[in-house]
């Protein structure tokens, strides 16, 4: 009997180890993408692009106001301007209007709009439609409608004029409207039509009224998103005639489909960690392009440990930034020099000066209780911030302070500002930016107390006034002043700046000329099949 | 039996009461701010306080919770903050999918116990090459078996999908299985089969071992037992004293744990519905948490709350009818 027990549990072992075997030597073999032969190109017209993490938000463009789904909202619906593809600077090109003029106080802006542009509903595009966009959005209120807030009147003396009138001075409006999350132009027959109880958001969920060069066929939320190429497209056809959009929720089973050819792109959705697969593989393309995002660095007035402005100041000297950065990011960031994002003050003057020099802190935890805690958050998303939280807590453990890094979710990180007491002492945030090039657009969500994302409330009232008067004048030097005055109270360090990183199989075409640098996402008429 | 039935039904409603108020309370204690998630990374202060009392969120939590349960009467489950649905249309599209694949793996799970308990009871030749890995790949933690399977079967032998459900739509009863079969449309089941193995077998396998050891106990005991062993000695063949005499007698634990655990894998599909993109309310649930979601993680939750409920009080009344003496 005991013969057999153990000849039973060596054969169960023996079959269980051959089964483990197997799995090991199939992960291990399938490191690298297998075979270094390139995937073969789609006969079918059909581009697949890989999202990870369903999009959230509806694609309804007036709703929408995060990343993973501007997809979607960028190549079914147009703004009136956009920002120029393929260049590394904040630079305004024309989209649906040809050309533009603003009156010295930046309070009227002329609208010249492109003629032979119709809506996916057949509809004609016309000034009229410029009004009607601008009044949804305002009606509709979501994340994005202070773009809108301050249009007083939109006049329309012919079809193809259109002429904003804005409440106040506002030097940024272009940029409100070439941002990503700007108002997009949306068919006024269609909104009525669809209207329902809720200014056509229901019927938005699920189908587009813009004139894109593809319409939205298919909104399976959480599955899959499809989009049929617009045959009335104004504009340049790319060879795709479909594309897909289906959703992974793990990354891993994202870079699988991808290897094995069955995703034809990852746009800004891989971490870091995959670098040294992808880059420099001669089995896929891997490119880097220019954004307006950054990882930063934000420190908690309100804990005790960074109430004044000495504690402030030592700790954001004891930051290797550029170790930093290299470490963890590698070549999809470079180390940050300037207050705002890279180029947005073109002459430099919001350099960022805080050297490192960790013998200040040192210094200054020698001073501090024994066992003095501190824990530095980062979005718990994020692998990027959280490998730089966890270097940082290092850093600071030699220093004699008990610290430790805590993941945040996205909603707890957003409620901070209700009350900055219950958040963390200081948190990274692996990527972020503000919604388009304007300086204000950077300054006032990130610095102003009453911008959507200085979690800690960390306040400068002459930050604020700075910054609200340079937005009615353009004035850069002012911005430059908002920029250094917050950077002094030590709330604030720009980590680097990151780019978007794309893989994408090797038959995959014009990616560069598809991508904007406000936009963190490809115009996939733009994209093509090599020959 | 309809005093038993009406009693579990009723205790069922008072759990699942219980379940969405501690959900409720978790809420109000949690730090987060769902309408920024609503509106947006960027939004102003002055929009999400808007937005806040638009939502109601600026009630207290009994009102919210009052008016949450007289709707939720009504079969309305309120908007979810990330999807800008109703929950209950949420929940009607991503929940068959979940079912169909808690279904499946669930009769493969008894499959499984059941060739486990019996090939160790009745010692079938070889019987071990079957109960040793299936052992070892239970110990596994679920992600890490998910993501070997689709790394062996997907990526190296390319014979099975590695996400999704095999076709964009699947209507009208939501099961794939079943809208295919009844479009007549062939090759559309057998992807949805395909896209069904994976996700299935793994998420059957940990339940198997619990439902098959349970079995094979239970086997032991009535195999060794009197009755039995005056059967054979009446010189009835093996399969008639298995059928007859065994089985019967032997499946009350079975079908008790065969119960809890079709409980636990409702609970436990998140992490393979996570690693399949399975577009079931696992991954609904998953990421409607970081954003904290809360009218969709009280949906799920009541869900899933009635769903385990149902499926014991079903297991009692089979435990019953296996066995009229457990009858209540």
């Amino acid at each position: 009997m005991k013969n057999a027990l153990r000849k039973t549990a060596t054969r169960g072992v023996v079959a269980a180890l051959a089964v483990s075997s197997l799995v090991v030597l199939a992960a291990c073999s399938s490191a690298g993408g297998g075979s270094t032969k390139a995937n073969a190109a789609p006969t079918d017209g059909v581009l697949t692009v890989g999202l990870l993490g369903d999009i959230g938000q509806p694609p309804d463009p007036d709703i929408y106001y995060a990343n993973n789904g501007l997809a979607i909202v960028l190549n079914t619906y147009e703004g009136l301007v956009q920002y120029a593809n393929n260049v590394d600077t904040v630079k305004i090109a024309p989209r649906l209007a040809t050309s533009w003029t603003v009156n010295k106080t930046n309070t009227v802006y002329t609208f010249t709009l492109r003629s032979g542009v119709t809506f996916h509903d057949g509809t004609k595009f016309t000034s009229e439609a410029v009004k009607a966009s601008f009044d949804r959005r305002t009606a509709v209120k979501g994340g994005a409608a202070y773009m809108t807030a301050g249009v007083q009147s939109v006049a329309t003396p012919d079809d193809l004029t259109a002429v904003v009138t804005l409440k106040a001075p506002n030097s940024a409006f272009l940029d409100y409207l070439a941002s990503p999350f700007g108002p997009k132009m949306e068919s006024p027959t269609g909104l009525e039509k669809h209207a329902g109880s809720d200014d056509a958001q229901t019927y938005l969920q699920t189908h587009d009224l813009g004139t894109g060069p593809y319409e939205l066929t298919t909104a399976n939320t959480g599955s899959k998103y499809g989009l049929t190429q617009y045959s009335g497209y104004w504009g340049t056809k790319s060879p795709f005639k479909t594309v897909d959009l289906p959703v992974y929720t793990d990354v891993s089973a994202l870079q699988l489909a991808f290897d094995n050819g069955d995703v034809s792109a990852i746009v800004a959705a891989l971490p870091s960690s995959s670098l040294t697969k992808y880059d420099g593989n001669k089995k896929f393309d891997s490119v880097f392009l220019p954004t307006l995002q950054s990882a930063l660095l934000t420190v908690n007035p309100s804990k005790s440990f960074f109430s004044t402005k000495e504690a402030r100041t030592a700790f954001m000297q004891s930051i290797d930034q550029k170790q930093l950065v290299k470490e963890v990011l590698g070549a999809r960031s470079s180390v940050a020099t300037t207050l705002y994002a890279k180029g947005m003050i073109s002459d430099g003057s919001d350099k960022q000066d805080i050297g490192y020099d960790p013998k200040v802190f040192a210094a200054y935890a020698k001073t501090l209780p024994t066992g003095t805690k501190m824990t530095i958050g980062y979005a718990s998303d994020n692998t990027n911030a959280q490998s730089m939280a966890n270097i940082v807590t290092a850093n600071l453990q030699n220093d004699g302070i008990t610290a430790t890094a805590q993941g945040y979710p996205t909603s707890q990180v957003f409620g901070w500002a209700n009350d900055p007491t219950k958040g963390p002492d200081a948190f990274i945030d692996g990527n972020n930016g503000p919604d388009g090039g304007s300086p204000y657009m950077w300054g006032h969500v990130f610095w102003d107390k009453s911008g959507g994302i200085n979690y800690f409330l960390c306040d400068s009232p002459s930050t604020d006034a700075d910054l609200n008067q340079a937005v009615a004048t353009g004035d850069t030097s002012l911005y430059a002043k908002a920029a250094q005055t917050y950077s002094a109270t030590g709330c604030y360090m720009n980590l680097s700046y990151n780019k978007d990183w794309v893989v994408s199989q090797k038959w995959l075409t014009g990616v560069a000329e598809a991508h904007n640098i406000g936009a963190n996402e490809l115009d996939f008429s733009k994209l093509g099949i090599a020959k | 039996m309809t005093r038993f039935l009406l009693r579990r039904t009723l205790s069922a409603v008072v759990l699942v009461l219980v379940l969405t108020a501690v959900v409720f309370v978790l809420q109000a204690v949690s730090p987060g701010d769902p309408v920024k998630a609503y509106l947006g990374a960027n939004a102003s202060p002055s929009a999400v306080a808007a937005e806040r009392k638009t939502l109601g969120l600026d009630q207290p939590l009994p009102v919210q919770y009052l008016h949450y349960i007289v709707r939720a009467l009504h079969g309305d489950l309120g908007i979810s903050l990330r999807t800008h649905r109703p929950v209950a249309s949420d929940l009607h599209d991503f929940l068959p999918a979940t079912i169909e694949l808690v279904l499946v793996a669930f009769v493969v799970a008894i499959l499984l116990g059941c060739l486990y308990a019996v090939s160790g009871s009745l010692r079938w030749p070889g019987g071990a090459f079957f109960r040793g890995p299936l052992l070892v790949l239970a110990t596994a933690p679920p992600f890490l078996l998910a993501l070997g399977g689709i790394i062996l079967f997907y990526a190296q032998l390319q014979v099975l999908p590695a996400a999704g459900r095999g076709a964009d739509q699947s209507s009208p009863t939501g099961f794939l299985l079943v809208d295919s079969l009844l479009g007549g449309d062939v090759s559309e089941w057998a992807a949805a089969v395909q896209h069904l193995v994976l996700p299935a077998v793994i998420l059957a396998i940990a339940p198997s071992i619990s439902i098959g050891r349970i079995l094979r106990s239970s086997l032991d005991t009535t195999l060794a037992s009197d009755h039995v062993r005056t059967a054979r000695a009446k010189g009835l063949t093996p399969l008639a004293v298995l059928g007859k005499h065994v089985v019967r007698n032997s499946l009350g634990p079975g079908l008790s744990m065969a119960g809890l655990q079709l409980g636990f894998m409702f609970a436990g599909v998140v992490v393979v519905e996570q690693v399949f993109s399975w577009p079931g309310i696992g991954n609904y649930l998953a990421a409607s948490i970081p954003t904290s979601d809360f009218p969709a993680i009280a949906g799920v939750t009541l869900v899933l709350g009635i769903i385990y409920i149902v499926a014991n009080a079903v297991v009692d009344v089979l435990q019953a009818v296996a066995d009229p003496r457990l009858t209540p």
